[in-house]
């Protein structure tokens, strides 16, 4: 019994060592990512390891995101403090639900995802989606692509959507016909399997379909208590994305210090493709994190006739672009 | 098995013709791993097996071998979930036999609980357990606490209730006082029915720490798991397989020991 409870006792010790050691001075926050450690997100690990938030006075923990953890219910509830939540599609579904969660500034500022099919296959155009097989996620991108077929003239029936599961192995085996993959991390597993050549993707955007993603969120406790923490935590995250992207050696090496079994080769393309949807569209005038209102109006009005949300959402409160606007356009730009 | 009941091994001869049955043991082990590998290794280069469905073993070695601090801090971390929650589990499970065993009101009012706790899916409550423990190393430990606890629970309880009751009868009319009861007749003869608990135990709590770390942390063999997944990197993946294999048949290994110096009458495994 004795080994036991001096087991359990130096066993919790670690745990409990970091509620002890409290930075003094400081305010502590945490961030709380849309996923694992990998270069989509950064900026705000360099922005970490380079101090910038200890600047700003905020004693920052990056808390890695992961399947089936809503980033909207953690800020929401305040077991975190600042959010990367999936995109302007959660935060309308958060807001429906009345989750007092406010979005401070966007990443992605187009569709990070698209949909690939084999370049020397028989799709050569939308119209050729008929009677295929596509796979796509049932969090967001199944409506863009109802939405995208829809345009051209084709009805759910006409051609079969199934979930996707996590890997790609389905369709360079060549089971299914179309499917869905991130600009940064499946289509990278695309390329390297099949080869860039052997690949035709079909973009949301040529369809006048935008769905920005990646979406900076706080409670709105922490909006109208902690203004100047929000500019504060806003300011240093630019700044390390601003070195992020212009210093990508410096952003992929603090990513694979965090962590190590990652593939450099994929998280170098990852970064590249991040920057470009960072800077697309409204924020290649804006600057990093621009809330393009009538990019989230034209995604909202878009789910609203889908029927994915229920009624309309207040846009104004949802989307608050207050904080951002108090940092000058010239420290914004990437 | 009556050679772990002696006394410290004496040195020389009679050591080393002790020691000799545990060291053709290990190199049947030894053998038997290495035969394991080859055939592993044969078969993929002999049938041409891709590397998305089956690395080679000498692949995943050197993906271990390219970055190994990181599967070392994973497997560390890993392991101290296990642990702590598994140490929690057997604790809480021990003295809730005991209680029960005592107070039955208790039982009837509170095993209907644990059953239905049960039976919630643990991957229901880990994101649960996340909003309450947040990406701690004891949120982690909780859910391993969570599967570990109740089996623990109804094999002790088990345990206590086979005990003889003559020999109860016996220590009682010798005046034993209920403590020394529990403590020199009822628990160590309920010990080989805990050990089958604890046996369960330790794999059910590493599952536990795993899931754990699927709702989002920084390390872990779950972390670099879930990573690879994601991205892809099969070998990456094999790798955290291996490490947690070697982990959770080590943690076994282990639990297995101490069974046979603690319970040295001879459990019936």
């Amino acid at each position: 019994m004795q080994r036991r409870t001096l087991l359990t006792a130096a066993a919790a010790a670690p745990a409990i060592l970091p509620f002890v050691a409290r930075a003094q001075g400081t305010q502590k926050a945490t961030l709380r990512l849309k996923w694992l450690a990998q270069t989509q997100f950064a900026g705000f690990y360099l922005a970490k390891a380079r101090g910038y938030y200890e600047a700003e006075g905020i004693d920052l923990t990056i808390n890695p995101g992961g399947p089936n953890l809503l980033t909207e219910n953690l800020v929401a509830t305040g077991a975190d403090t600042f959010g990367l939540s999936g995109g302007t599609d959660s935060v309308f579904a958060a807001r429906e639900k009345n989750l007092p969660v406010v979005c401070i500034g966007v990443s992605h500022q187009q569709t990070p995802f698209f949909f690939v099919t084999r370049a020397d296959g028989p799709i050569r155009t939308l119209q050729d989606f008929k009677g295929k097989t596509v796979t796509t996620w049932y969090t967001g991108a199944n409506y863009v692509l109802l939405g995208m077929l829809a345009k051209i003239g084709l009805k759910p029936g006409d051609f079969t959507m199934q979930p996707q599961q996590v890997s790609v192995t389905p369709f360079v085996e060549g089971q299914i016909d179309v499917v869905t993959a991130t600009k940064y991390n499946e289509f990278y597993t695309l390329m390297t399997r099949m080869g860039r050549e052997k690949l035709r993707t079909f973009v949301a955007e040529d369809e006048g379909i935008t769905f920005p993603r990646d979406t900076l969120i706080v409670s709105e406790t922490t909006a109208r208590q902690k203004p100047e923490t929000v500019r504060g935590f806003l300011r240093a995250s630019i700044k390390g994305w601003r070195d992020a992207l212009k210093d990508q050696k410096a952003g992929v090496d603090v990513v694979m210090a965090a962590s190590p079994a990652l593939d450099r080769a994929h998280q170098e393309f990852m970064l590249v493709e991040a920057g470009k949807l960072m800077t697309a569209g409204a924020a290649a005038q804006q600057g990093l994190f621009w809330i393009d209102d009538a990019a989230i109006r034209s995604a909202h009005d878009f789910l609203r006739q889908n029927d994915v949300i229920k009624q309309p959402v207040d846009l104004a409160k949802a989307y608050d672009g207050s904080f951002l606007a108090a940092i000058p356009v010239a420290d914004r730009m990437a | 098995m009556s050679g772990a009941v002696a006394l410290p091994a004496p040195r020389g001869a009679a050591g080393l013709r002790r020691a000799a049955p545990v060291l053709m043991g290990l190199g049947r082990l030894v053998l038997g791993l290495g035969i394991a590998a080859a055939v592993w290794e044969g078969a993929v280069l002999g049938f041409g097996i891709r590397p998305e469905y089956l690395p080679r073993l000498s692949a995943i070695l050197s993906t271990i071998a390219a970055t190994p601090e990181a599967y070392a801090a994973g497997f560390l971390r890993t392991a101290l979930e296990t642990l702590i929650g598994f140490a929690a589990g057997v604790a809480v499970g021990v003295l809730n036999g005991v209680l029960f065993l005592r107070a039955p009101v208790l039982r009837d009012m509170l095993f209907p609980v644990f059953v239905v706790s049960q039976t919630i899916p643990v991957i229901a409550f880990g994101a649960l357990v996340v909003l309450w423990f947040g990406n701690t190393l004891l949120a982690k430990a909780v859910i391993a606490f969570y599967l570990t606890f109740f089996p623990v629970t109804v094999n002790t309880l088990v345990g206590l209730q086979s005990v003889d009751p003559r020999q109860m009868a016996l220590l009682r009319s010798f005046g034993a006082t209920g403590r020394q009861v529990l403590l020199r007749l009822l628990l160590p003869s309920a010990l080989p029915q805990i050990f089958v608990a604890l046996r369960l135990g330790a794999s059910l709590s590493l599952v536990g720490a795993i899931v754990g770390e699927w709702f989002g942390d920084t390390t872990g063999l779950g972390v670099i798991l879930l990573q690879a997944m994601y991205t892809e990197q099969v070998t990456v993946m094999w790798a955290a397989i291996l490490c947690a294999a070697v982990l959770g048949t080590g943690f076994y290994a282990l639990v297995a020991l101490a069974e046979r110096y603690l319970v040295f009458w001879g459990a019936e495994a």
